[in-house]
């Protein structure tokens, strides 16, 4: 009995302990971003970044938002509408067409979707060089459509949907929809989409983050500073950083509040995301 | 799936035809030269290099017929370039350009640029360094006005070398020796930095010693990146990295930027541009810089090559050429323009037309070198820049070889003169590729 | 251990009952080696069949119609345009100063592609850090998200939170945290290694493929084990309980009722992790550029392309380029997911 508690004492620190370390693994380089956004150019290239000295943090915020008459929120602003905009409109778009890609069949529809597997493997520098002179001639270049119109195609949504479609929604639930006379969209809207959240939530929340981090696409779409999200307008404080070390601290500030609504958005929706997860296997 | 199929490839024939229908007219509606202060003509403007918006500001202050409408850009290594090339090619480019000497050639050849050779007579193009002229000549056409020279001089710690005993070097052999009591006065500090990242810099040391990478004075371009000169620097600044005697940072990067505020990189290879972007970074270190001619091969004969230094050239698609030179013209020689861009930013760009240089050394502030003339320092510099050197026309598969090669020299990898060998045969390939006629001597 | 299978738990755990008959399916459908319908089973009436199957077409093409517009719009056209590009080249005259005409090519950039020695390094590039982070990153990702379904893990919430957190930095900003962490003389990291008598250059030439491995590592691992655990967590505990009480051990309970149930979500990590491989492009490029890196402009075929299209302005090369990775891709996933359908139509 004894040695059994111990054993597991033992295993508890073991599991823990590799968790921890992990842990400090993908936190590290955080708190760095964290102590090294309160140091002055100096500080941040020449003194230890995990001492006090050099505290500037209040200096570093101030000249964020009066940079450009506080350019910076705007490029939050627009990267929250790209990210926002887009990650809804993607999961909603992602997830009825998993669904059906799940629950019917038609002719062609494993053709259909190996097109949409397809569509995963391809590389986006593939797709922006001609996306953008499409754009072109569309004169969508340099317009808020230009980033948000392929925002909402994620193939990568569809299959993840699909998954989620035939783990979450039991057919017998469907068929009892049907039983009771609700149309096929109707099943789909009240009954399916509901039990699929938790995989809806999914979809929004790894689309949001693509879009966010997305970069390249806006850096060959976009050429008016004001519609330019934080990823690409960081990129040019960074560029001018080479010749400016004063917007290091800039960029390295700049990061940290840029990552922080991820940050919040997860907590929040890990919530979500688990009571859905228990609400799915409750059957 | 095969209606859809059938569809795209409609859309794609329509969007093929329509590009093709937009490179051959190559847009050209508001043909108006000159507006009028009800009516100005607008002229749009890239730009990364600093105090540009406050050119913009100054011309707009006091121009009525032009509006300029300026956007600042990624500097061209760092995603400029490519943002040029793409706007060019969707025909939404800006009216007048800033691009580099080097890259001048490639956008030339790419069909981006206009000729301007009508605007610039005699009169102006007296008004500039011949050299600059002469970079901005491609196949007897003027392509570009000239803006800043950007001879290389060597920037050093002088309280460093004061304190322990070191003398300036004027030639590269007393440039090694001065690494040497430099590493020796302290293990960790360095005399200055190779740059790997910036393919330029080695260049400029070719230049410098009297290598002639491309010619274009017969009906072909003649490539010799390992010409005698070439291979000389090569060897000599292979022995500098072997022998640990300067760093390989990369330009601007955090790791050098750093080394200059520990104190343990305490000389800057650099160009006349450098002075304003130095005193930007190490703020701190004020008074204890200076500056001297770069190292030269002979004692007697002071030499430069250019790392960078601006042109402004208008795109092929504008229709306002005319506005779009006398801005231009306006930025490189008007007192205004060089009192703006001077003395509202830190930069220390040696204009190209030495009717301006006194209107720049008023402006600079040199505090930051004890108040020595730099100006003086620039001049004599950007006079014995050698004129023979052409960029080539495709400095992005020339540069980007090279570049790498260079990337692989620092981590250990290769060597210089492997790397002069693959820019070569990386070059001929390209414009062989491109169907230009190419004399390959080596 | 007894506990019946539900159809909702394990991704691939057990598909509901097959529907009764084969007369009510479809005409259309393609042929009865395929799943038996699950969508509305009719059964009999040849009038309610009918309506049910025009509502069931009127449906699901209403569903997946929104998707394959914009599907059709910002892919298949775009890709189209790619092939289409990927025919022609620019070519001079001379000099080159008369500006470029363009010309029909054929095959000649892609013969100019698998010609040129950066572009298939790139792959062999590639190659080696698929050999380095797949492993890593799903063992990894396998181990961690095991040890927190564990009843023993502390703090779950917390060590989700912590491991995900990197993944919402964009790579652009992660790659510029970790050039900080790689510079000599400035890393903590770095200083601390030299301390502990592990002098590692990552700017030097060996350092590439690590420090990018690190990068990715940092990036995805817990965003895989965030995956990972929500497939964990909707595994039938009755079935865990029921093993617990036969006497199944933690080990046992891991790798021979946990793993095999969520073997759904397993290949589809390989699966793209092997693809997010293939477009390795961010990281790198960031690294390449002016941050003392031996990352080479060329060093993942992605990277080709864009130096081609970019730097060169080739865009039929770049094109091409593309074409060819994208080819790659489709021939390395048909493999993977051949591989794994063979498994899942195992009994």
């Amino acid at each position: 009995m004894t040695s059994g508690t111990k054993n597991r004492w033992l295993s508890k620190t073991a599991v823990n302990g590799v968790l921890l370390i992990a842990a400090l693994y993908t936190l590290f380089p955080l708190i760095w971003l964290l102590t090294a956004a309160t140091k002055d150019a100096g500080n941040l290239l020449g003194g230890d970044v995990f001492s006090f000295e050099g505290f500037d943090l209040a200096h570093n915020l101030s000249e964020l938002t009066s940079y450009q008459d506080g350019i910076y929120f705007r490029w939050y602003g627009n990267s929250l509408l790209y990210a926002g905009v887009g990650a809804l409109g993607c999961s909603l778009v992602s997830v009825a067409a998993g669904y059906a890609f799940d629950k019917y069949r038609f002719r062609g529809k494993e053709k259909l979707f190996a097109l949409v597997l397809l569509g995963v493997l391809l590389p986006s520098t593939a797709l922006s060089l001609p996306l953008y002179l499409l754009a072109v001639e569309t004169g969508t270049v340099n317009t808020y459509w230009a980033v948000l119109i392929p925002a909402l195609v994620n193939p990568f949504g569809v299959y993840l949907s699909r998954i989620f479609s035939a783990g979450y929604i039991p057919d017998e639930v469907l068929e009892a929809a049907r039983i009771d006379g609700a149309g096929e969209l109707r099943t789909f809207w009240s009954v399916g989409l509901r039990m699929v959240m938790p995989g809806f939530v999914t979809v929004f929340l790894f689309q949001f983050t693509a879009i966010w981090n997305n970069f390249f696409l806006p850096l060959v779409m976009l050429s008016d500073k004001d519609l330019y999200p934080l990823s690409l307008g960081l990129y040019n404080w960074h560029s001018n950083a080479n010749a400016d070390p004063a917007f290091y601290p800039m960029v390295v500030t700049g990061s940290l509040l840029a990552v922080t609504p991820l940050i919040v958005a997860f907590v929040v929706l890990q919530r979500h995301w688990k009571a859905g997860l228990t609400a799915g296997s409750v059957k | 799936m095969s209606r859809s199929w059938s569809r795209s490839v409609h859309a794609l024939v329509g969007a093929a035809t329509a590009l093709a229908v937009v490179t051959a007219c190559g847009g050209a509606d508001d043909s108006r030269a000159r507006g009028t202060a009800d009516d100005p003509v607008t002229v749009s403007f890239w730009a990364w290099t600093r105090g540009s918006q406050e050119v913009v500001d100054a011309f707009n202050a006091t121009h009525d017929t032009i509006k300029v409408e300026f956007e600042e850009i990624p500097s061209g290594g760092l995603g400029g370039y490519p943002k040029i090339a793409n706007a060019v090619k969707a025909g939404i480019a800006p009216d007048l350009l800033s691009i580099e000497y080097p890259q001048l050639s490639a956008f030339v050849s790419q069909g981006s640029l206009q000729d301007i050779s009508g605007y610039l007579t005699e009169d102006i193009k007296k008004k500039f360094l011949p050299q600059t002229i002469e970079m901005t000549t491609l196949g007897g056409r003027n392509w570009a006005v000239p803006f800043d020279a950007a001879p290389q001089v060597f920037y050093y710690r002088k309280d460093f070398f004061t304190e322990h005993g070191i003398t300036p070097p004027t030639t590269w052999d007393g440039f090694r020796e001065a690494a040497k009591q430099v590493r020796k006065a302290g293990p960790r500090t360095r005399i200055a930095t190779f740059f790997p990242d910036d393919p330029t810099f080695f260049q400029a040391m070719a230049w410098q010693a009297g290598a002639q990478w491309f010619r274009a004075d017969t009906d072909a371009w003649r490539v010799h990146t390992t010409d005698p000169a070439s291979a000389r620097t090569a060897a000599y600044w292979q022995g500098m990295i072997d022998d640990r005697l300067v760093s390989t940072a990369s330009s601007f990067s955090p790791e050098w930027t750093g080394s200059l505020k520990q104190g343990t990189t305490v000389g800057y290879l650099g160009a006349s541009w450098g002075a304003g972007v130095l005193a930007g970074i190490v703020p701190e270190q004020k008074g204890k810089w200076a500056a001297v001619r770069l190292p030269s091969w002979e004692a007697d004969r002071p030499a430069s090559g250019m790392i960078g230094g601006s042109t402004f050239a208008v795109s092929k698609g504008s229709s306002k050429t005319e506005a779009a030179v006398e801005f231009a013209l306006w930025m490189s020689t008007h007192e205004d323009a060089i009192n703006a861009r001077i003395g509202a930013s830190t930069s220390s760009a040696l204009p190209a037309s030495p009717a301006m240089v006194p209107i720049a050394k008023k402006a600079f502030d040199t505090s930051f070198y004890g108040g020595q003339d730099l100006y003086g320092l620039f001049e004599e510099a950007g006079a014995s820049i050698g004129p023979d050197w052409v960029w080539g026309p495709s400095p992005g598969a020339t540069n980007s070889a090279l570049g790498d090669a260079l990337g692989e020299v620092a981590g250990g990898g290769a060597t210089l003169p492997d790397a002069i060998r693959r820019a070569h045969d990386a070059t001929v390939a390209d414009l062989r590729k491109r169907g230009l006629k190419v004399e390959d001597p080596s | 251990m007894s506990g019946a299978p539900r159809p909702a738990s394990g991704n691939d755990g057990g598909r509901p009952p097959e529907a009764p008959s084969s007369q009510g399916r479809p005409p259309e459908a393609p042929s009865s080696q395929e799943r038996p319908a699950k969508a509305p089973s009719s059964q009999g009436h040849p009038s309610k069949a009918l309506s049910s199957r025009a509502r069931t077409r009127l449906a699901a093409g209403t569903l997946l119609a929104p998707f394959f517009a914009l599907f059709t719009v910002a892919m298949i056209v775009p890709v189209a345009y790619a092939l289409w590009l990927s025919l022609f080249t620019e070519k001079q005259s001379g000099l080159g100063f008369d500006g470029p005409r363009t010309v029909f090519d054929g095959l000649g950039n892609y013969a100019a592609a698998l010609g040129d020695q950066a572009f298939r390094e790139g792959f062999w590039v590639l190659l080696g850090y698929c050999a380095f982070y797949i492993p890593l990153m799903g063992g990894g990702a396998i181990v961690l998200a095991l040890l927190l379904d564990t009843a023993l893990a502390r703090a779950r919430r917390f060590f989700q939170l912590a491991l995900f957190l990197p993944h919402a930095i964009p790579g652009l900003i992660a790659a510029l945290i970790w050039i900080y962490l790689y510079t000599p003389q400035l890393s903590p990291v770095v200083a601390a290694m030299e301390a502990g008598g592990i002098g590692f250059d990552f700017f030097s030439s060996e350092g590439t493929l690590p420090s990018i491995v690190n990068i990715a590592l940092w990036e995805w691992l817990g965003y895989n084990v965030v995956i990972f655990y929500a497939a964990l967590q909707a595994v039938d505990r009755s079935l865990l309980e029921a093993a617990t009480v036969d006497g199944a051990g933690n080990w046992r309970i891991a790798f021979s009722i946990k793993l095999p149930l969520i073997r759904s979500s397993l290949v589809m990590v390989l699966l793209f992790t092997i693809i997010g491989s293939l477009q390795l492009f961010t990281e790198p490029l960031i690294l390449s550029r002016g941050s003392g890196s031996a990352v080479t402009s060329t060093w993942t075929p992605n990277m080709y392309a864009y130096s081609a299209a970019f730097e060169r302005n080739d865009y039929g090369l770049a094109a091409a380029a593309s074409v060819l990775i994208a080819l790659v891709a489709a021939v390395l996933s048909f493999a993977v997911t051949r591989f794994t359908n063979r498994k899942e139509a195992r009994p």
